[in-house]
């Protein structure tokens, strides 16, 4: 399971997209967009078969906690796909189950590269949010986008 | 064409330690470079150190990564270095994965989405890692650019939109001959590691540099936390200038034997003092060190068999401060004991310690346990590297007093077991000798290179104050030297007297 922290950045990341158009921050279509950017994004540093294997993962472990993303599947590019005999794939990543799918990709971009350069990459792909380091209570660096 | 006329080439920071001596002062900007090597030998961290240290925002550095480490994975290997700052990325260092073009296209496709990448970025640097892997993959249909094509039209891109590349590839040293691929580069680094025994010997060579002279030869490098280090051969005074031969005599602190060298050690000259386990040698080589202090000349002691404290303690016995001047910076005890240091890099951390304290002189003691404390496989260069080592030393001025144990016989006078008396200019002997029931000990100047010295055998005793020779010239005995003297009755004392007398006579 992710940290609270990993799934607050999840939420933050959704807040900033929700906020360019004025969607709710859990509608299915905003976790769409972030998903996307994240993909676009890390697709060109890791390339589409590194980004589809950490994309695989971290749907397998949201699954577990959320049984909703249960016929979502990652696709040969790295893109969501629902099957069409589903309902509506921004249905299934709607709410907290999106949330989740997000936080365990951050959540392994963090396993794998550390905070400060996941931090980095997602200033990229936000630009024009403020991510900064900074001490959590624990002790831990994390990030907060602003 | 004058020099005004030349094109000046501006020579970048490799990032490694080291490496900036060895190709000559930088590598040049614009410059296409392979960097050749078995896996694991540090091609991508060397360009990684090069990237970190050259990449601004506005130009920055392009990493393309190819098949093999994926870049999640190379970017959790490389930030555990020192030199990665997070804070370059993205902005100073954009790392864009190829594999999916390389699978699924031909090479001409790979160039062009490097072309692309390169024009809207304006790189300083750009690295393909790695390029090796490309040639790889079968695509066999006509008219696809074969791989040196490729490297030809990608150099010629790059080099006119003025970045400075490199190619990371995994070679093995019978592919770097005559390999076409190559006759593209403008540099050509090569990194390889050789176990001996239960050490690892890491070498670089740079095989071919344009524009400017490189060092030749194998340069030791490690691969730290700081990521790489390189040793030059000629350990960075390749540049300096030697200093004319200086008339000045250093004191050894032994009033009786600067006598016997006509004032002292002549400054700048490697001086070798040998002798049995217990002569005294450390007792000499720390008056020397000492009396340097006392005169206002900053020493190093680079220590192999005792540590820094065991050794302050020691002086401190014989009435030498060593504590207080190590405090004022004006001596440095090097405690160099770990098994598997490269002599390059031991003696690289000596000369660091004399440019860092402006050292005039130095002692290494002993050879032997400098020897010993070099990983197997550097311990046949040993001669070689000491021998440059000594050169580059005292060719900036600086006086080298080391000590060597040798095994006392007592049918032989052997002046050192490692064959090194032709590195000294200068040579004292000290020896156990057996009189009347005593062991007692002799010195004796074997050799100075820089003039005339005492050929008197000379009784010494060491003493709460150190070494001290006593009285005059050991008259009474012939056969010193071999340990074990005869004393001279009256008329063998004329018999020996004699030859002296004629020679003297024949000399008028």
């Amino acid at each position: 399971m992710v940290s609270q922290q990993t799934r607050d950045l999840a939420r933050r990341l959704l807040a900033e997209e929700a906020a360019l158009d004025g969607t709710s921050l859990t509608a299915g279509s905003t976790v769409s967009r972030v998903y996307e950017k994240l993909r676009r994004n890390l697709c060109a540093l890791a390339g589409v078969a590194g980004f589809r294997s950490l994309a695989s993962r971290a749907l397998t472990l949201a699954k577990a906690e959320a049984p909703s993303l249960n016929a979502t599947q990652v696709t040969e590019d790295g893109s969501l796909q629902v099957p069409s005999e589903a309902s509506d794939g921004d249905e299934l990543t709607a709410g907290e189950s999106g949330i989740i799918l997000l936080a365990q990709l951050i959540g392994l971009l963090h396993a794998f590269i550390g905070k400060t350069l996941t931090s980095r990459l997602l200033q990229d792909a936000w630009p024009n949010a403020v991510f900064e380091d900074c001490n959590s209570e624990d002790g831990e660096k994390h990030e907060r986008a602003r | 064409m004058s020099a005004r006329d030349k094109v000046t080439i501006h020579k970048l920071h490799t990032g490694v330690p080291g490496l900036d001596e060895i190709v000559g002062g930088g590598l040049p900007e614009f410059s296409f470079n392979i960097i050749a090597g078995a896996p694991g030998s540090g091609k991508t961290t060397l360009a990684h150190q090069f990237v970190f240290a050259n990449a601004t925002p506005e130009r920055p550095a392009l990493y393309f990564t190819v098949l093999g480490e994926s870049a999640i994975k190379m970017l959790r290997y490389q930030q555990q270095y020192t030199f990665f700052d997070p804070a370059k990325l993205p902005n100073s260092i954009r790392f864009i994965n190829l594999s999916q073009v390389v699978l699924e296209k031909d090479l001409g496709a790979v160039l062009q989405e490097i072309i692309e990448e390169v024009e809207k970025a304006n790189p300083a640097v750009v690295v393909v890692d790695s390029f090796r892997t490309m040639v790889r993959i079968p695509h066999g249909s006509p008219g696809e650019m074969d791989l040196q094509a490729f490297i030809q039209q990608l150099a010629l891109f790059l080099a006119s939109w003025q970045a400075t590349t490199f190619l990371i590839g995994e070679y093995a040293e019978d592919e770097l001959r005559d390999n076409p691929i190559f006759t593209v580069a403008d540099g050509l680094f090569w990194l390889s590691q050789i176990a001996e025994r239960n050490s690892v010997v890491r070498k670089l060579q740079i095989v071919k540099l344009r524009g400017q002279a490189s060092v030749p030869g194998l340069h030791t490098f490690r691969i730290t936390d700081a990521g790489l280090q390189a040793f030059s051969r000629t350990f960075g005074l390749s540049g300096h200038k030697s200093k004319p031969p200086s008339q000045r005599r250093l004191s050894i602190g032994i009033p009786e034997l600067d006598k016997m060298m006509g004032g002292g050690i002549p400054e700048g000259d490697s001086v070798l003092v040998t002798g049995a386990s217990g002569t005294g040698k450390s007792v000499l080589a720390t008056q020397f060190i000492a009396e340097g202090i006392r005169q206002g000349e900053p020493g190093i002691v680079a220590v192999f068999e005792e540590r820094p404290q065991a050794y302050t303690d020691r002086a401190g016995s014989f009435g030498l401060d060593l504590e207080a001047p190590q405090k004022d910076g004006t001596l440095l005890i090097l405690y160099l004991r770990p098994l598997d240091l490269s002599v390059d890099e031991t003696m690289n951390e000596i000369l660091d310690a004399v440019k860092k304290i402006g050292a005039k002189r130095l002692v290494i003691d002993s050879l032997a346990g400098f020897e010993m404390a070099l990983s197997p496989g550097f311990r046949e260069d040993f001669r070689e590297s000491l021998y440059r080592m000594i050169f580059a030393l005292t060719g900036i001025g600086v006086t080298i007093l080391s000590t060597v144990e040798v095994d006392e016989s007592f049918t032989e006078f052997p002046f050192s077991t490692y064959s090194i008396s032709f590195l000294t200019d200068d040579i004292i002997r000290l020896r156990y000798v057996s009189i009347e029931g005593r062991l007692r000990k002799i010195l004796v100047i074997i050799k100075m290179r820089g003039g005339n010295h005492s050929q008197d055998i000379r009784e010494y005793e060491i003493t709460s104050k150190g070494m001290v020779i006593a009285g005059e010239r050991l008259k009474n005995y012939q056969r010193l030297i071999t340990g074990i003297p005869e004393r001279l009755n009256r008329s063998n004392e004329k018999e020996a007297e004699l030859p002296r007398k004629s020679k003297a006579k024949s000399k008028t």
